[in-house]
């Protein structure tokens, strides 16, 4: 296993620990603009740092199917577009992702889908950011599942606000160095607003 | 290693003999005889104790120099919850159980019991003892408690004179909590919370029992009126042997009798609940083969390859799933057995195998089908966990909850 890197890095967990999935909304995740890695070893993790403070390698979202397009003619790969109450994940599988992508190419669109991914930040050549999320594995979900992704995602999202403004976020450094022009009320508004719209 | 119980053990039957002694210090001897000297530790008690025994010159306790030489208050009758091991006792009790002896050179071997407790006897086929009868009551004098496996026994040997004892006693057995269970000879007021398959074929049954203070796994070995318990029911069970093994307990109800009773028990303890996701099916998941050698039931290979036993062509089927339960915050490897897959999926065994046999795709159907109906579902997962693994009793979907909805609206603050 790798707690790689440097000895002055402190050392991540000993054995193998998979790196959960974080509850993200799309409006959150599109403002990502910072991405690392800890330690220089190549398996070690990328993370990419959410605007709430929590660094994040992995997320589990669940939202609408409205789009999907299969692309390429020698690596083919499907790229689609999943929506929450926030806004529009890009997500994508290709032939590295064999399962994923025909997973992916079964389902018809629309439809609710729970997504298991790898965010990834892109820098188009004019300068424009896109967060797009590598698929690990897309499954066909009912609405009540969706449901219980917003209470989830609303909840993990406060919690990491919560501890960000009582300083007890992990990454609250790398955040002011990266992301100071962030308002944090943005996404308690978000995640209030994303609430109101589940009709129960 | 601890010694703790052991030196508590010696310092309460010196304390008995009216002297006194820092169980810290029996602990440092039981310690340096065991980790510095390689002594076995039941030898290593025995040795403290006579050592002790001799420094404050008291008899009745420890092993006596010479055989047959009991000594003062042998005759004394005592309580079986009372005795020790490395004593020579007197006792009155009722024979509560009989066992098939498992050499020849045992005659009989049973359990015992008084008001008190109960323990587990052996007569030696040398004693030529008088052979006991089960329900009936009878003093024992001389015989000598000594331990087997880590449980306290009492070995009938021809100096043992056995009276049976003709008015008909009461005898009402103590009752145990699990939570408080220590090897040797348990009664238990229980509630069957799972059954696991069996992995031995002389073996009836096995799983898990609670109550209040805790769970603890039971098997049943096959033996003529033995009959399985029913999952979700209580039992009274009298005079289990409750083995150690790797530090984990385990009721053995070979030796009990067991009655169901009426009323439910909040079985707790031992437990862990999660909420999270399902976000990846292993492959291993769905319908597997396992490999038919009596305690094997090794998964087998695509090929029916046995890591241990090789080509096993008539494999029994079973289905599980392995994957990872994710709460956003932390990841647990999940195991579910076949009772909790058959629940969560809704496909049982029978269902599966007919659909492997009638798909082209063969099991591999079943794993996408399975894969497909639980990937990505918010589920409550109870169950034991171990090293960030979880052992799944019970797998739920996860519904909705109007209040905590209300209470997250609350908590974002009711910004318009």
């Amino acid at each position: 296993m790798s707690n790689g890197g440097t000895p002055s890095l402190p050392k991540r967990d000993v054995g193998f620990e998979r790196e959960p999935a974080r509850r993200v909304f799309a409006a959150e995740l599109r403002e990502c603009r910072y991405q690392f890695r800890e330690g220089d070893d190549e398996k070690s993790p990328t993370f990419v740092l959410l605007p709430t403070g929590e660094r994040c390698n992995r997320v589990f979202l669940v939202g609408t199917l409205t789009e999907k397009q299969r692309q390429g003619d020698q690596n083919i790969f499907y790229r689609g577009r999943v929506v929450d109450p926030t806004g529009t994940f890009f997500v994508m599988a290709g032939s590295y992702q064999p399962e994923a992508m025909q997973q992916l190419a079964k389902i018809d669109t629309p439809a609710f889908v729970a997504v298991v991914g790898k965010p990834n930040i892109y820098q188009t050549p004019d300068g424009a950011y896109l967060v797009s999320v590598r698929i690990e594995s897309i499954t066909v979900v009912d609405r009540e599942t969706r449901d219980l992704w917003v209470l989830d995602a609303a909840r993990a999202t406060l919690d990491r606000l919560d501890a960000l403004a009582a300083g007890t976020a992990p990454d609250a450094a790398r955040i002011k160095e990266h992301y100071p022009a962030l308002d944090p009320a943005v996404f308690r508004k978000m995640a209030y607003e994303s609430l109101a719209q589940v009709k129960i | 290693m601890d010694f703790s119980q052991t030196a508590e053990r010696i310092s309460l039957k010196i304390k008995q003999k009216g002297q006194s002694v820092d169980s810290k210090k029996i602990e440092a001897k039981l310690r340096r005889l065991v980790e510095e000297f390689g002594v076995q530790p039941a030898e290593a008690e025995r040795s403290v104790t006579n050592e002790l025994a001799k420094e404050f010159n008291l008899t009745g306790i420890g092993t006596m120099g010479g055989g047959g030489g009991g000594g003062a208050g042998t005759k004394e009758d005592r309580s079986i919850a009372d005795i020790f091991p490395g004593e020579w006792v007197t006792i009155e009790g009722k024979v509560v159980s009989i066992l098939s002896p498992p050499s020849p050179a045992i005659a009989q071997s049973g359990i015992i019991a008084d008001a008190t407790g109960a323990i587990r006897f052996v007569a030696w086929a040398k004693a030529n003892a008088p052979k006991m009868t089960d329900g009936a009551w009878y003093r024992i004098e001389s015989a000598v408690v000594d331990e087997f496996k880590g449980v306290a026994n009492l070995k009938i040997h021809s100096g043992t004179a056995i009276k049976p004892i003709e008015e008909d006693r009461a005898l009402i057995p103590s009752m145990v909590r699990i939570g408080e269970l220590k090897p040797g000879i348990a009664s238990v007021r229980a509630k069957v919370v799972q059954e696991w398959e069996t992995t031995h074929e002389r073996m009836l049954q096995s799983g898990i029992l609670g109550d209040e203070s805790g769970t603890v796994k039971f098997v049943i070995w096959k033996e003529a009126g033995k009959e399985k318990l029913a999952i979700g029911a209580v039992y009274t069970i009298f005079y289990a042997q409750v083995d150690e093994f790797n530090g984990r307990l385990s009721l053995n109800l070979s030796t009990a009798s067991y009655i169901r009773d009426e009323g439910d028990i909040v079985v707790s303890g031992g437990d862990t609940e999660i909420r999270g996701t399902i976000v990846h099916i292993a492959p291993g998941s769905g319908l597997i083969k396992r490999c038919p050698v009596e305690g094997c039931n090794r998964a087998l290979s695509r090929q029916n390859y046995c890591a241990v036993h090789e080509i096993q062509p008539k494999f029994v089927y079973d289905l599980r799933i392995k994957g990872w339960l994710d709460n956003g915050k932390k990841t647990y490897n999940m195991l579910l057995q076949r009772d909790v897959v058959e629940s969560l999926t809704g496909m049982t065994l029978d269902a599966a195998k007919e659909l492997a046999e009638n798909n082209p795709l063969g099991i591999d159907e079943v794993f996408l089908r399975m894969r497909d109906a639980v990937l990505g579902r918010y589920v409550i997962c109870r169950g034991r966990e171990i090293d960030n693994r979880l052992l799944v009793r019970s797998c739920e979907r996860l519904k909705m909850e109007t209040g905590e909805h209300a209470a997250l609206l609350n908590r974002a603050g009711g910004v318009p």
